[in-house]
C-alpha cells in the first residue's frame, strides 16, 4: 500500500513539549492559591473503627480543611461491585485505606495534621490469603455484600465478588481420552504499574457548583461518571480535564486521588492538590492481583491436548475493584491459544485484607499465561517433544474457535512462533552449560467500546482532531492522527490534536485495553468520510465538475485538471456556512459467541484478537542463582502497523515490565503490612537489568481495524514471565512455579537438586 | 517557620528565594520557581526524574536542600533545552521515538548530557551504566540508549566502533 503518512514511523507530535520539559503533568499542575491535599491512612488491616478525633488537627495552623467519612455523601461505588466508600466509616480493610482527608497550606502542615489525627480501632480477625478467605468459617470482610450493589451477572458467594466460568464440551470425557494427565499449581506475587508520575489532582469549584478536576487519569469520563456518584451531583456539574500524563499501564482507570482532591476543595474554598507517595503507591493503589493457578491437563501420547481444568483464584484486596472481570477475562487466557475441545475454567476474585487491586497492563494476563505456558513446556518434557512442535501441534489457526466459540480470523500464531523461535536459534536450545532458550506464546484482546472525534478544518489548512481519548504515552493519538492525515492528504504536522476533557471533547471509553488507536483512528476514517463528502460538495460547484469527479490529492481537492486547497475550501465554507467539521464514530461490533459456554462471565470474546510469541535465551550462575536474560525476541501479529517505531517502542518496554514481573518484583505483605514500600525495595528493572529486545512485526490485518490493525500495548506484557521460566528451565533443570523467580529461588532449587542426588 | 534567603544560580540566572532551610532543590525548583520540567516522584533518589546538573554533575534534586546549592551552576532540563548545541540529544530523543510518557524524560537527557560531556563518544555498556540511576517504566530504555549513543556519535569528536 503506498502511503503518505501511515505506516511510516514519523515523531509524535508530543515529543518537543516532552524532551524540553514545558509539557505540563497532572503533578506539575497548579493553581493560585492552591492547597495540598493528604490522606489519612488506617494502620489496621481488619478493625472496627471505634473512634476518630480530629479536633487538634483542625486546630493547628495552616489546617484549612478535614473530612471524615461524616463529612462526605454515604455513598458505596466502585466498577463490578459498589464496595467501596471514600473514607472508612466504621470498619478499616486493609492497611493504608483512607479514613480522613486533610488540606493545609502547606506539605508540612497537612503532614503534621495528619500525625493530630488519633483513630482508635477493635480489631477483627484479619484474611490474608484467598485459601483462607475461601475456606467455609472464613471471617467475612463483608458481611453486607448481600445488599451492595453488582452486576447482575456476577456469581457471588461470601469473600468470593466474582466466580466466572467457560465450559465446552466434556473435560471428563476428554480426560478419559488422554494417555497423560498433568497437574501443577503455580503462584504469581502482587506487582505495581510502576509508573513514573505518581497519580495526580488538583479539583477546584466555582460559583455555579462546578467542579473542575485535572488529573492523570486514563479514563475522563469514568472519573466524571464516578465522582458524580461520590459527589451526589449531576455529571454536567463536573469537568475532567487529563494534562500530560506520566504513564498509566492500568493503573490510573479509577478514581485515586481526584475525589478526596474535589472534597477537601470544596469544604476549604479553596483549589486542592492531591499527589500520591511512593509509600501511598506501594501500599494503597491499584497494583495486579496476586494469583495462584491450578491446572490439569490432558494429552495424548503423541501430543494432542484432549482436555484441560484451569482454576485461578485473584486475591483482589479489600474491595472488589477489577478483581470480577479480571477473573473473567482469565478464563479466555487460561485455555491458551490452543484448539482444545474440553474445557472448564474457572477464575474467582476474592477479598483478603490487602489493597485494592486493579488492572494493570493485560490484566489477568501474565499471571495465566505463566501458569498455561509453563505447563506445556513441562507436558512437552515429559512426552518427549519438542516444546515448539507441542505448541505447532495444538495452536489454533484460521477459522478455528475461541474457548467461547469465538471465530478466530487473521491468526498469525503460527507466523509468530516460528519466526520467534529463529531468530533465538531454537535449533540449539541449550547452548552451553548454564544456558537455555525458552518460549511461550498466547493471544489478547482489542477493547471494544466507543470513540468519538470532532475534526475541524482550519482556514489555515491544519486540521483540529479533538478527541476524548488521552495520550498516556503510547503514542496512539500519533496512531490515530496519522489515520486522520492519510484520509485527508495531509501531513502529520498539520493536525493539532485536543484530548480528553469532559466539556469539550467527545466521548471516549478510554484509554485502555490497547483499544486508543484502533478505536479512536476508526473515528478519525469515519469523520474524515463525512469532510471528504464536505470539501467535495463544496468545491464541486468551483471546479465545475460534479462531486463524484472530485478527488483529494496533496492537501487540495483536485478535478479536471483544476484544484482548490483545503485551506481555501475551509475560508469558503466559513464565509458561506458554519465550517468545516465533522463528527466520526466508532464502536467495535460485538464478536459473536457460544453464550451457553459461559457462566457468570464479564468478558466474554476477545474482540480482534492479537497473536504473539516471545522467546529469550537467559544463562544463570549456579552458585547464586543469579539470571541473565541475554537476548530476547518478540513476535506479534500487530494486524498493521500503523508506526513501526513506536510499535516496537511498546513491545520492548512491555517485555521490560514483564522481565520485571518475572524475575524481581513483588509488593511483599507480612500480616497485612507491605514490607517494602519504597523504590529501593520495589524493584523495578534499570538499564542495566533490560536486554536489547528484537522485534518481529507480523501483520495479518484484522478485519475492523483501521487499514488492519489490531491491539498492541497490552501484549507484550504478558508473556515474559513463562517465557524467562521456560528459558530457565531449559538452563538448569529446575523448574520454579511461582513468580517472581528470584536468583534465591533459583539458587535453593539447584541446591535441592544437588542434595537429592547426593543421597540417591 | 524562619526562612533563609538564597541566592541560587539556574540556567545562567540568578534566582533570589525566601524559603525555610530544610525543603530540597526540587521544592524550590518546582513550585517556588515553576520550573516544572525537573520531575518529582519518589523523593528518595530510586527514580532519578528530579535530575539536575550541579556544577556540571547529575545529581537528585530531591536530595540536595536548597541551601546547599549556593554559590553553585544549576541546570534544569529548562537549561538545557535552550543551550544550543546540546540540542542534539533532545532531537536524538525524538528521533530515535524515545519518548513515551515522557515523565522520566527530562531525568535522561540531564543525565545524559553530564555523561556526554565526559565521554563524548561512548559505548553501549558506558550509556547504560551511566542512565542506571534513571528508571523509565515505558520503554525498555532500548531507544533511550540508542538516542543517548546517536547523540555521542553526532557531537563527539571520534567515533567509536558501534557497540550495539
Amino acid at each position: 500500500m503506498k502511503t503518505r503518512v501511515l505506516g511510516k514511523s514519523l515523531p509524535r507530535f508530543d515529543a518537543p513539549g516532552k524532551v524540553t520539559g514545558t509539557l505540563v503533568y497532572a503533578a506539575d499542575f497548579s493553581l493560585p492559591g492552591m492547597l495540598v491535599g493528604k490522606v489519612f491512612r488506617s494502620t489496621e488491616a481488619h478493625a472496627r473503627l471505634a473512634h476518630l478525633d480530629t479536633t487538634r488537627a483542625n486546630g493547628l495552623p495552616g489546617v484549612r480543611g478535614i473530612i471524615t467519612a461524616a463529612d462526605v455523601p454515604d455513598v458505596r461505588y466502585g466498577g463490578a461491585v459498589k464496595d467501596e466508600t471514600v473514607l472508612a466509616r466504621d470498619r478499616v480493610r486493609y492497611v493504608g485505606q483512607p479514613i480522613a482527608a486533610v488540606a493545609a497550606t502547606t506539605l508540612e502542615a497537612a503532614e503534621a495534621a495528619l500525625a493530630a489525627i488519633v483513630a482508635t480501632y477493635e480489631p477483627l480477625t484479619p484474611v490474608f490469603d484467598v485459601e483462607t478467605a475461601t475456606a467455609p468459617d472464613a471471617p467475612l470482610l463483608h458481611p453486607d455484600w448481600r445488599t451492595y450493589t453488582a452486576m447482575p451477572i456476577l456469581h457471588r458467594e461470601g469473600n468470593v465478588c466474582n466466580r466466572a466460568r467457560i465450559v465446552a464440551g466434556d473435560v471428563e470425557r476428554g480426560f478419559a481420552e488422554a494417555d497423560r494427565i498433568f497437574e501443577h499449581r503455580f503462584r504469581t506475587a502482587m506487582v505495581h504499574q510502576g509508573y513514573t508520575e505518581p497519580r495526580a489532582a488538583v479539583a477546584q469549584w466555582d460559583s455555579a457548583g462546578t467542579v473542575t478536576v485535572w488529573s492523570n487519569t486514563q479514563l475522563p469520563f469514568e472519573i466524571q461518571n464516578t465522582l458524580a456518584e461520590i459527589l451526589a451531583i449531576a455529571p454536567s456539574k463536573i469537568r475532567v480535564v487529563v494534562p500530560g500524563i506520566g504513564g498509566g499501564f492500568g493503573g490510573k482507570l479509577r478514581v485515586g486521588v481526584e475525589h478526596v482532591a474535589a472534597l477537601l476543595a470544596k469544604r476549604a474554598g479553596r483549589p486542592v492538590k492531591v499527589l500520591t507517595t511512593a509509600e501511598e503507591e506501594l501500599t494503597a493503589a491499584y497494583p495486579r492481583q496476586a494469583t495462584i493457578v491450578e491446572l490439569k491437563t490432558g494429552v495424548t501420547r503423541d501430543g494432542r491436548i484432549t482436555a484441560k481444568h484451569g482454576r485461578i483464584w485473584f486475591d483482589t484486596g479489600a474491595f472488589a475493584g477489577s478483581g470480577p472481570g479480571v477473573a473473567s477475562v482469565a478464563t479466555l487466557v487460561l485455555a491458551g491459544p490452543y484448539r482444545i475441545p474440553n474445557l472448564d475454567l474457572e477464575g474467582h476474585a476474592v477479598y483478603t485484607n490487602k489493597t485494592n487491586c486493579g488492572s494493570f497492563r493485560a490484566p489477568s494476563g501474565p499471571q495465566s499465561n505463566f501458569a498455561v505456558e509453563s505447563q506445556m513446556d513441562i507436558i512437552a518434557d515429559a512426552l518427549g517433544l519438542d516444546p515448539l512442535d507441542f505448541r505447532l501441534k495444538n495452536i489454533v489457526r484460521e477459522g478455528d474457535e475461541g474457548p467461547t466459540g469465538q471465530v478466530l480470523n487473521a491468526v498469525g500464531l503460527e507466523e509468530c512462533l516460528v519466526k520467534a523461535a529463529d531468530a533465538i536459534g531454537w535449533n540449539d536450545r541449550r547452548p552451553g552449560r548454564w544456558r537455555g532458550k525458552g518460549l511461550a506464546c498466547g493471544r489478547w484482546t482489542t477493547t471494544g467500546g466507543s470513540s468519538g472525534v470532532y475534526v475541524k478544518i482550519n482556514t489555515d489548512g491544519t486540521i483540529a482532531l479533538n478527541t476524548g481519548a488521552a495520550e498516556i504515552g503510547t503514542a496512539a493519538l500519533t496512531g490515530a492522527a496519522q489515520v486522520l492525515a492519510e484520509e485527508l492528504s495531509v501531513d502529520l504536522e498539520d493536525i493539532n490534536v485536543v484530548s480528553a476533557d469532559t466539556f469539550s471533547t467527545p466521548f471516549d471509553f478510554g484509554a485502555q485495553g490497547s483499544r486508543t488507536a484502533f478505536a479512536v483512528g476508526n473515528a478519525c476514517r469515519a469523520a474524515a468520510v463525512d469532510l471528504t463528502r464536505q470539501l467535495y460538495a463544496l468545491a464541486a460547484p468551483h471546479l465545475g465538475v460534479e462531486p463524484e469527479a472530485c478527488a483529494l490529492r496533496d492537501k487540495h481537492v483536485v478535478a479536471d485538471g483544476k484544484s482548490l486547497s483545503l485551506a481555501e475550501l475551509a475560508r469558503l465554507s466559513q464565509a458561506t456556512g458554519g465550517g468545516l467539521i465533522a463528527h466520526g464514530t466508532f464502536i467495535a461490533p460485538p464478536t459473536p459467541y457460544d453464550t451457553k459456554r459461559v457462566e457468570s462471565h464479564a468478558y466474554p470474546a476477545f474482540h480482534s484478537p492479537s497473536f504473539h510469541a516471545h522467546a529469550a535465551e537467559v544463562s544463570v550462575d549456579p552458585e547464586t542463582g543469579e539470571i541473565t536474560v541475554e537476548n530476547y525476541v518478540v513476535a506479534q501479529d500487530v494486524g498493521f502497523a500503523m508506526n513501526p517505531t513506536y510499535i516496537e517502542g511498546q513491545i520492548e518496554g512491555g517485555v521490560a515490565q514483564g522481565l520485571g514481573q518475572a524475575l524481581s518484583e513483588e509488593i511483599v505483605y507480612d500480616g497485612g503490612r507491605v514490607r517494602n514500600p519504597n523504590l529501593t525495595d520495589y524493584k523495578m528493572p534499570t538499564t542495566l537489568d533490560v536486554p536489547r529486545v528484537q522485534t518481529i512485526l507480523v501483520q495479518h490485518p484484522s478485519l475492523v481495524g483501521p487499514y488492519g490493525a489490531k491491539g498492541v500495548g497490552e501484549p507484550p506484557n504478558i508473556e515474559p514471565p513463562a517465557t524467562v521460566a521456560n528459558a530457565i528451565a531449559a538452563a538448569t533443570g529446575v523448574r520454579i512455579t511461582s513468580l517472581p523467580i528470584t536468583a534465591e529461588k533459583v539458587a535453593l532449587a539447584l541446591r535441592d537438586v544437588t542434595a537429592r542426588s547426593a543421597e540417591s | 517557620m524562619s526562612r533563609i534567603a538564597l541566592a541560587l544560580t539556574i540556567n545562567g540566572q540568578r534566582h533570589d528565594v525566601l524559603t525555610e532551610a530544610h525543603r530540597t532543590l526540587l521544592d524550590v525548583l518546582r513550585a517556588d520557581l515553576g520550573l516544572t520540567g525537573t520531575k518529582e516522584n519518589c523523593l528518595e533518589g530510586e527514580c532519578g526524574v528530579c535530575t539536575v546538573l550541579l556544577d556540571g554533575m547529575a545529581v537528585d534534586s530531591c536530595l540536595l536542600l536548597a541551601a546547599q546549592c549556593q554559590g553553585r551552576e544549576i541546570v534544569t532540563i529548562e537549561g538545557v533545552s535552550s543551550r544550543g548545541g546540546d540540542d542534539v540529544l533532545a532531537r536524538a530523543f525524538i528521533d530515535c521515538g524515545a519518548v513515551q510518557c515522557g515523565y522520566c524524560i527530562p531525568g535522561m537527557i540531564i543525565s545524559a548530557t553530564a555523561f556526554l560531556d565526559e565521554h563524548p563518544s561512548p559505548s553501549e555498556a558506558e550509556v547504560r551504566e551511566a542512565l542506571a540511576g534513571n528508571l523509565c517504566r515505558c520503554t525498555g530504555y532500548q531507544k533511550i540508549v540508542d538516542a543517548v549513543l546517536a547523540a555521542g556519535r553526532t557531537s563527539g569528536t571520534e567515533t567509536r566502533g558501534d557497540a550495539r
